[in-house]
């Protein structure tokens, strides 16, 4: 079967570190001020007794219906087999469209090259067998990342037990028709 | 909530010359239509700045491109993808710039400077830019153009002010009334005649009205809208674009030209000179500034941490 990777974050794991963010920069040489992977606080429910702040890790979602992919006019960005939404650099013309259609803000302009940059699952590192490089750094192992369409992966197993355990699991902004995969688990 | 910044003043530019550009081709065609003889100082103006706005917004896209001065024969790929909106816009305005041209060309008399072989290429061009056919496709490439350059924002379900049915009708009258305000400006520095303007006034008044009616109803509608769009909506009402918004789009750009027009309709002004270049200066100033202010007040869906619960 064909593979198709995904991620998941065990978000109630996530300390809010920035270790992920660190370590994606410095793996690919992201720009001074611009990041592939980010974490947002936010605080719920807002000015009760049982609020508590939550972190919560977003990228490229490497969408199965990209808004990204269908606006490129030059098919720079594209879908890969393996799931993963990948831009090539050769023929984009850095004309920002993806940018302003991504749902999730995941895409950012690199001014150096003059190209639309985000993540790419780690894409060389994956080819070499190893994991991407927020999944390894994670100190708290928030990150799972892995073929869904194995059973054996590690995200197969994850995602099995937590619909066993009836842990919440959810994607972002699905009613957007984006179909993302990264998958959102709280224990 | 997240401003977009992907897309800046250079992108404001181009959607703004590119509807300047149609709007007077489209208005000047439409005039033609009417009464050739007539309007035939401002079919001439507005053939002046026709195609030579809509390339000129062309470069301000070609320049805001990351690759566009390094690897210029990437441009051909942007008519690769049928289904990008870039793609359908760059095969329109291709299309509106050649049709214009030949219109150019025969409402200037260019034609005769292109008498060498033998003579029949003068009789080719008039005959293409002066045909019926000619005018109607200019009138249908010239409103797309026009609405194009919001339906590229419109198409966008990421930023949900710019995804509204209203904007594409917004920009074509706008487009209009500017590309009006454009073709006057040009017929009173450089084709005056004391041919009456009446009717294009008369029309160009109600765009205006038409023009505050949907920005207003927009806003009705914004408000009650997602977040989002809310958030966006109150960026201009009274957020960080509010001076902008009111002093230059709806004061001097929207209601002092209204008034004044309105004048002119009732007989108690007459327009003409340096007061009708300025007012209709404010026309332009609050066009582009309408394009400015939507394409910055874009604001991205959500952020997400709201969706835990
Ligand atoms: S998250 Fe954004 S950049 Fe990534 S695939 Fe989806 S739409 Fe494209
Ligand atoms: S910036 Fe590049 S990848 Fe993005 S839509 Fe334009 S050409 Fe495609």
């Amino acid at each position: 079967m064909k593979k198709k990777y995904a991620m998941a974050y065990i978000v109630d794991r996530c300390v809010d570190c920035k270790a992920c963010m660190v370590a994606c920069k410095a793996e690919w040489e992201v720009p001074e001020d611009k990041f592939r992977t980010h974490i947002d606080t936010g605080v719920s429910p807002d000015y009760t007794d049982t609020m508590r702040m939550h972190f919560l890790p977003h990228q490229c979602n490497h969408c199965d219906d990209a808004p990204c992919v269908t606006v490129c006019p030059t098919k720079a960005s594209y879908k890969r087999e393996d799931g993963i939404v990948s831009v090539n650099q050769k023929i984009c013309v850095g004309c920002k469209y993806c940018i302003v259609s991504c749902p999730y803000d995941a895409r950012f302009f690199n001014h150096e090259l003059g190209v639309a940059e985000k993540c790419t699952f780690c894409l060389p590192r994956i080819a070499e067998g190893l994991a991407p490089a927020c999944v390894t750094t994670c100190p708290g192992n928030v990150r799972v990342f892995g073929d869904i369409n194995d059973p054996n992966s590690e995200i197969s197993a994850l995602l099995r037990d937590a619909a066993t355990n009836h842990y919440k699991v959810w994607k972002l902004r699905q009613d957007l028709g984006t179909r993302p995969n990264i998958y959102y688990i709280q224990k | 909530m997240v401003f977009q910044e992907a897309f800046e003043w250079y992108i404001a530019v181009y959607l703004f010359l590119a509807g300047v550009g149609a709007g007077a081709i489209v208005a000047a065609v439409l005039a033609d239509m009417y009464d050739r003889e007539k309007y035939l100082s401002f079919i001439k103006a507005a053939s002046v700045i026709g195609m030579p706005l809509v390339s000129i917004g062309i470069f301000f896209l070609y320049i805001d491109l990351g690759q566009g001065m390094w690897k210029p024969w990437l441009l051909l790929l942007l008519f690769v993808n049928p289904t990008s909106a870039i793609s359908w816009g760059t095969g329109i305005l291709t299309l509106f710039t050649i049709f214009s041209m030949l219109y150019a060309v025969y409402n200037l008399g260019l034609s005769r400077y292109f008498r060498f072989a033998g003579g029949w290429l003068p009789r080719l061009l008039d005959g293409m830019g002066g045909s019926g056919w000619m005018r109607w496709m200019l009138v249908i490439t010239g409103i797309c153009t026009a609405g194009y350059t919001a339906v590229l924002l419109g198409v966008l379900r990421a930023i949900p002010f710019w995804h509204q049915t209203a904007l594409p009708i917004l920009f074509i009258i706008s487009a209009t009334s500017t590309g009006i305000s454009g073709a006057m400006i040009v017929r009173e520095l450089a084709f005056r005649t004391e041919d009456s303007m009446h009717k294009i006034e008369t029309t160009h008044f109600y765009l205006i009205v038409l023009e505050i009616l949907l920005l207003a109803g927009m806003f009705f509608i914004a408000m009650q809208g997602v977040p989002e769009m809310q958030f966006s909506a109150k960026s201009l009402l009274n957020g960080r674009f509010a001076i902008e918004f009111w002093v230059v789009l709806v004061f001097l750009g929207l209601l002092v030209p209204a008034v004044v027009f309105a004048l002119g309709e009732s007989g108690r002004l007459h327009l003409k000179g340096g007061k009708l270049i300025f007012f209709e200066a404010l026309v332009l100033l609050g066009g582009y500034f309408l394009r400015f202010l939507i394409v910055h007040a874009g604001v991205y869906t959500q952020k997400f941490t709201d969706y835990i619960q």
